[in-house]
């Protein structure tokens, strides 16, 4: 056990080191300072803000300082505020942290929610509607059901703020929330669905019938149990994909977490910035899922050996 | 038809994609889209680009009365006069402007002889947006990005996870672990973030678009295709091609590839779908396509700032509904074509 979680650690940390160097290498195209200052600033100016960057200095001694910058939580100034970019990013996080988790709750009760009830009588038409209104779920984009919601239940119905934070009253984290968790309740329910169905067709669940228990008992107690593992592997992997989709429900809620920044940021071509937010995302996406497979490892022996 | 003919498993699949009502419709609607992208020209009103100031944000079904003067610069696309009502008199049309105030112009200033020719009621159906654009006629080139955004990308991602995927599959040891080191490295950053990144790295554009969403698409497919290739490569025939002497490319392509493609059809038509969300997405930010070339997403962000207000909601539904029907159908109809590859899964 403990040398399959060191094979993983490992594993991780090999992949992070090439994380790091994906971030290092976003950056405007050609000459960076000359980009951010314009085709007009004279080339003092220039050869200033080069310096400043680092730019001047050759680029494997531009990697090895950026990852030593990193090993001491230096993620580089904004351009835009000067302001150190971990510092933003540490001020920003709870706001995104608080929109991810709450939308990864709603998500995954109501998507195992939906995808039992339709699995409980598949192809009736409770089945047909919950599966296509998925299927619309996984079409839009988080900003386009963003708009929507804005369009029907903030300016329409005037049911819920348009903008904001919770500092102004928690129900100003209502629309945000739901326009983040639309795409994994979908993708959760699908795959409930489709897991559910699987487990059903096994033998031990004939037994189970066979031996004359409820319907109810054999697809809570029977059924559920085994058919959430697949789910499980979906939430997780969905988690760290919220995070990227904060980036655009942020930016239409006016929400003041990490995505925001990072918005502002890709205007100004701010890059240290979309540096630190890329790579703060990556290692929280690259984080969580090493720790679902460990946890895997833990719970399902078959997994270590493979 | 001969019945004792076995038929392909391309054919097979074909026929049980026939029988899906819902691909069906999926794939009738995604050949009107594409038939109305190809023939953008010939059935919008307008250029995209074509301005008329006096028109912005107009709601939809909105009926104008235009003049069309001769345009000496580009005798191909007269310039266009926003009128509220007009007269000829003599040789001259006296007009007023959509403000009231009134002008005059020589006719022989105008288009054509008659006023069949230089006067026109177009109307928008869809509306206009804040540069007095027709919105159906932008929706419709925006549709030509969005699909060539996804036939591009998608094939970029193709050629590069075919041919990484195809290597570890068939090769292993330690090129598969540096494959898959690099597959890992990628899957890390989630894929908009990394179409964000590259985008800053190319520039903004048409290209740089394509070529960004294409490099950060390509991860699923070299793992279907390395996944099928360790299965495949196990079984007789594969066998058969080294007893016979065969190169490694051949048999890569010729007989392990042939054998992988219904699970790599089924994931590019889901990547196409995918392209199209991100160059949305892209051009939502003001990355990606650059205007004046119309994108759904940048159309979406243009009426984004009229929400709101509460006004000119249609800037921003048309739009977002074109997205969502394309999108739908290509999942409906990569749906049936799982199924259609796959009767395993259609059955449950």
């Amino acid at each position: 056990m403990i040398g399959y979680v060191l094979r993983k650690v490992l594993y991780t940390l090999l992949v992070l080191a090439g994380v790091v160097v994906v971030t290092f290498f976003i950056r405007p195209p050609g000459d960076p300072a000359r980009v951010l200052l314009g085709q007009r600033a004279d080339s003092a100016s220039v050869a200033a803000l080069r310096e400043q960057l680092g730019l001047d200095k050759p680029l494997p001694y531009q990697i090895s300082a950026y990852v030593s910058n990193l090993g001491r939580g230096d993620l580089g100034r904004s351009i835009a505020t000067n302001r150190p970019v971990a510092e933003t990013i540490a001020e920003r996080f709870p706001a995104t942290a608080l929109l991810a988790l709450t939308s990864i709750a709603i998500a995954t009760i109501l998507g195992i929610l939906l995808g039992v009830i339709a699995a409980w009588r598949p192809n009736s038409w409770v089945d047909t509607v919950t599966m296509s209104t998925s299927l619309l779920g996984i079409s839009l984009p988080a900003f386009v059901v963003g708009l929507l919601l804005v369009l029907i239940f903030g300016v329409g119905l005037e049911w819920f703020p348009i903008s904001g934070y919770i500092d102004r009253g928690a129900e100003h984290l209502v629309l945000p929330m739901i326009t983040l968790a639309i795409r994994p309740l979908s993708v959760i329910a699908r795959v409930t669905r489709s897991s559910m169905l699987d487990v059903l067709g096994q033998d031990y669940v004939r037994t189970a019938k066979a031996k004359g228990l409820s319907d109810v008992s054999v697809f809570m107690k029977h059924a559920l149990r085994n058919a959430l593992n697949p789910v499980v592997t979906t939430v997780s992997a969905w988690f760290a994909g919220l995070l990227a989709g904060t980036y655009f429900v942020e930016f239409i809620f006016n929400w003041p977490g990490i995505g925001l920044a990072a918005f502002n940021a890709i205007e100004k071509l701010d890059y240290p910035m979309i540096q630190g937010t890329v790579l703060f995302t990556a290692i929280i996406f690259v984080t969580v899922n090493t720790l679902a497979d460990i946890l895997y490892g833990f719970i399902d022996p078959k997994v270590r050996v493979s | 038809m001969n019945q004792d003919r076995s038929e392909s498993p391309s054919r097979l699949a074909f026929r049980r994609l026939r029988k899906n009502t819902g691909a069906v419709i999926a794939m009738v609607v995604l050949s009107v889209m594409i038939i109305a992208a190809l023939a953008a020209p010939f059935i919008t009103p307008f250029d995209p680009s074509t301005q008329i100031l006096e028109y912005s944000v107009k709601p939809a079904g909105f009926q104008g009365t235009i003049l069309y003067k001769k345009n000496p610069a580009d005798p191909e696309t007269p310039s266009i006069i926003a009128v509220n009502t007009w007269q000829l008199r003599s040789d001259t049309v006296h007009y007023t402007d959509p403000a009231g105030e009134p002008y005059s112009i020589a006719r022989t200033a105008l288009v054509g002889q008659t006023s069949d020719d230089f006067v026109a009621h177009p109307t928008f159906w869809l509306g206009t947006d804040r540069f007095g654009r027709d919105m159906f006629t932008r929706l419709i080139y925006g549709m030509r990005v969005s699909l060539s955004v996804g036939l591009i990308s998608e094939s970029i991602a193709l050629l590069i996870g075919i041919i990484l995927g195809a290597i570890a599959g068939y090769y292993r040891g330690w090129v598969d672990d540096s494959i898959m080191w690099l597959v890992n490295v990628v899957w890390s950053f989630p894929t908009i973030l990394l179409v964000v990144a590259f985008s800053v790295l190319l520039g903004k554009g048409y290209w740089q678009t394509f070529v960004a969403i294409g490099i950060s698409s390509w991860v699923d497919i070299a793992r279907i295709v390395r996944g099928q290739f360790f299965s495949i490569r196990e079984q007789e025939y594969i066998e058969a091609t080294r007893a016979l002497g065969f190169g490694s490319m051949r048999t890569i392509f010729r007989h392990m590839l042939l054998n992988a493609t219904g699970p790599i059809i089924v994931l590019s038509t889901a990547g196409f779908a995918t392209a199209i969300i991100a160059e949305a997405s892209l051009s939502f930010i003001g990355l990606g396509v650059q205007p004046p070339t119309p994108s759904w997403g940048q159309m979406i962000k243009d009426g984004y700032g009229y929400i709101a207000l509460g006004t000119n909601w249609g800037m921003t539904l048309f739009p977002s509904i074109a997205m969502a029907i394309g999108v739908l159908v290509l999942n409906v109809f990569g749906d049936g074509l799982r199924d259609a590859f796959d009767p395993k899964t259609s059955q449950r």
